[in-house]
């Protein structure tokens, strides 16, 4: 999921010109996950608006709880049909959502004029209902086989791949002295599984063009093309 | 000159340490910085200086410069190079220009975190870890890049690596100093040290790993240094007795307690380590004398 959390009410009101129309956009999914741009949160939103004088023609979280903003033809229809009215006479769109469903709404509707009502800061696991926990950096060249599924690109500071460096104390990183050092826990992961071996080889430099921006997936149900600064790479998920 | 060529002599290696001022160097060559002050009462006492590459993710004059500056003036500088501050490219620039302006020893480290730092706000590199900077300086001094590419007249220097001791648990430690050994580390300067008991099992485990390792001592120069390293300095643990010893003391006092202190601990550990890197943090006038108590003759 990706992990959001709300721009102060003041930052967003910054954004928006005296006399704008703004149609307030949420996500059912993981901003709904995050109380930044559920139900809830987009409607307390559009109300908060209001209060500070900002002409709000409307507000959706487009489909059920699960339903992410980022599918894209159901975000169109919800916006063009369902709401179409409302859209039509809107100069903006504050979307309660990540980055990707930003994006999303600029092609929902057609090129519409946005604002980001939110900072997106991660893709986690929804550990619990109130915690959500970073656990990968989406590089593009998976390295976990080889430290038991924990990935050291998150979990050591210093995103390093051949062990820790000097700097951590106790066990805790050195950046931060409540956490605990990334690659001792790989460490105590791989003895407790009794895998410690898998740390001996020689890791080589990551391949950083494979974690260009932007990036593609070209997905059709049996082959997928991965495209970035390294190349296309096509994988067939059949033997 | 390469200080592995002492190694491999058996001589016990003596290296201290400066760090580059927070400013450049004047154009006037009558007024020396406070770094070069400091190398200058190392000189002829230790084999080599190294200098520090924005120790502490704290931005100051770079240490190639530093390092140039001392070996101009005879003192054979050991250049620290960092993977925090640079990539694979400015990396590899960095060893070509250092061996093009004379420098002789490399100490490649992964550096302190910018969280450590004064500029928190930057950008952390960290493009290659140490065992991977390590690997591709032996390909340039094999005569390729890190790609494949050759590259004309290869650099040819002494390339040192570091290792924690105190580090827990040790041999997730010591599997990253073999790494460091099959990556091409030719020596290593341990991080600083002071309990027995970490001396002792590091060197246990670390024997026969078939590389020169110097111990590592920071001059401990007050009770609140202690307190202030134990809080503050990665890595680093001060026993009590250590704080309470320097503590013991006035001011006034301190520097003589202080190469007293060192000189016991480092005479010794000395049979156990092929040398020792004294880090004196500023008080580099103690280090004769902290040789003296050692028993340590680096003109023999």
């Amino acid at each position: 999921m990706h992990a959001t959390i709300q721009k102060p009410i003041d930052e967003i009101v910054s954004f928006i010109r005296p006399g704008e129309k703004v149609f307030v956009v949420g996500c059912n999914n993981c901003a709904w996950k995050c109380h930044s741009g559920g139900e809830e949160e987009t409607a307390a939103m559009a109300d908060r608006l209001k209060k500070r004088g900002v002409e709000v023609v409307g507000h959706t979280v487009p489909g059920p709880q699960g339903m992410s903003l980022c599918k894209l033809d159901h975000t169109r229809k919800v916006l063009q049909e369902d709401y179409g009215e409302q859209v039509a006479g809107a100069d903006s769109f504050l979307v309660l959502g990540c980055g990707q469903g930003v994006h999303t709404v600029i092609d929902a509707t057609d090129g519409g004029m946005v604002h980001p009502g939110c900072d997106t800061i991660f893709g986690g696991e929804t550990v619990s209902e109130s915690d959500i926990e970073e656990y990968c950096s989406l590089c593009g060249e998976c390295v976990i086989e080889y430290t038991g599924g924990l990935c050291p690109m998150t979990l050591c500071s210093k995103q390093l791949l051949n062990g820790p460096c000097g700097g951590a104390e106790r066990g805790m990183c050195e950046v931060d002295k409540e956490r605990p050092c990334g690659w001792v826990l790989i460490y105590e992961r791989l003895q407790k599984l009794g895998r410690l071996e898998l740390l001996d080889p020689f890791q080589k430099p990551k391949n950083h063009a494979k974690w260009s921006r932007p990036r593609t997936l070209k997905v059709s149900p049996h082959e997928a093309t991965f495209c970035s600064q390294a190349g296309k790479v096509t994988v067939s998920n059949r033997d | 000159m390469k200080i592995t060529k002492l190694f491999d002599k058996g001589k016990f290696v003596v290296t201290g340490e400066v760090g580059p001022i927070k400013g450049a160097v004047s154009r006037d060559w009558r007024v020396s910085p406070s770094c070069a002050q400091e190398a200058w009462h190392l000189q002829d006492h230790v084999h080599a200086v190294n200098v520090t590459d924005n120790q502490s993710a704290v931005m100051r004059l770079g240490s190639l410069a530093a390092s140039v500056g001392l070996k101009q003036r005879g003192i054979e500088p050991i250049y620290q190079l960092t993977c925090r501050d640079r990539n694979r490219i400015a990396l590899q620039s960095d060893l070509l220009t250092a061996y093009s302006l004379g420098i002789d020893n490399v100490l490649l480290l992964t550096g302190d975190h910018i969280q450590l730092g004064d500029h928190k706000e930057a950008k952390p590199v960290f493009d290659l870890d140490s065992v991977q900077l390590l690997a591709m300086a032996r390909g340039l001094s094999q005569g390729h890049d890190i790609t494949g590419n050759a590259i004309e007249n290869p650099p040819d220097m002494a390339y040192g690596a570091v290792v924690n001791p105190n580090f827990v648990p040790l041999d997730l430690q010591l599997l990253k100093m073999r790494k460091k050994i099959d990556a091409g580390a030719e020596f290593f300067q341990s991080q600083a040290v002071y309990d027995d008991r970490v001396v002792d099992e590091f060197v246990e485990k670390a024997t026969g790993f078939g590389r020169p390792v110097q111990m590592g001592v920071v001059v401990l120069k007050s009770p609140q240094m202690g307190a202030f390293m134990n809080n503050n300095v990665s890595g680093i643990t001060v026993p009590d007795e250590w704080i309470d010893e320097i503590g013991s003391v006035d001011k006034s006092d301190r520097k003589k307690k202080a190469a007293e202190m060192m000189g016991r601990f480092i005479k010794k550990h000395k049979d156990k380590f092929q040398g020792v890197h004294i880090m004196p943090l500023g008080w580099t006038d103690i280090v004769p004398s902290i040789l003296e108590k050692a028993e340590i003759d680096t003109t023999a």
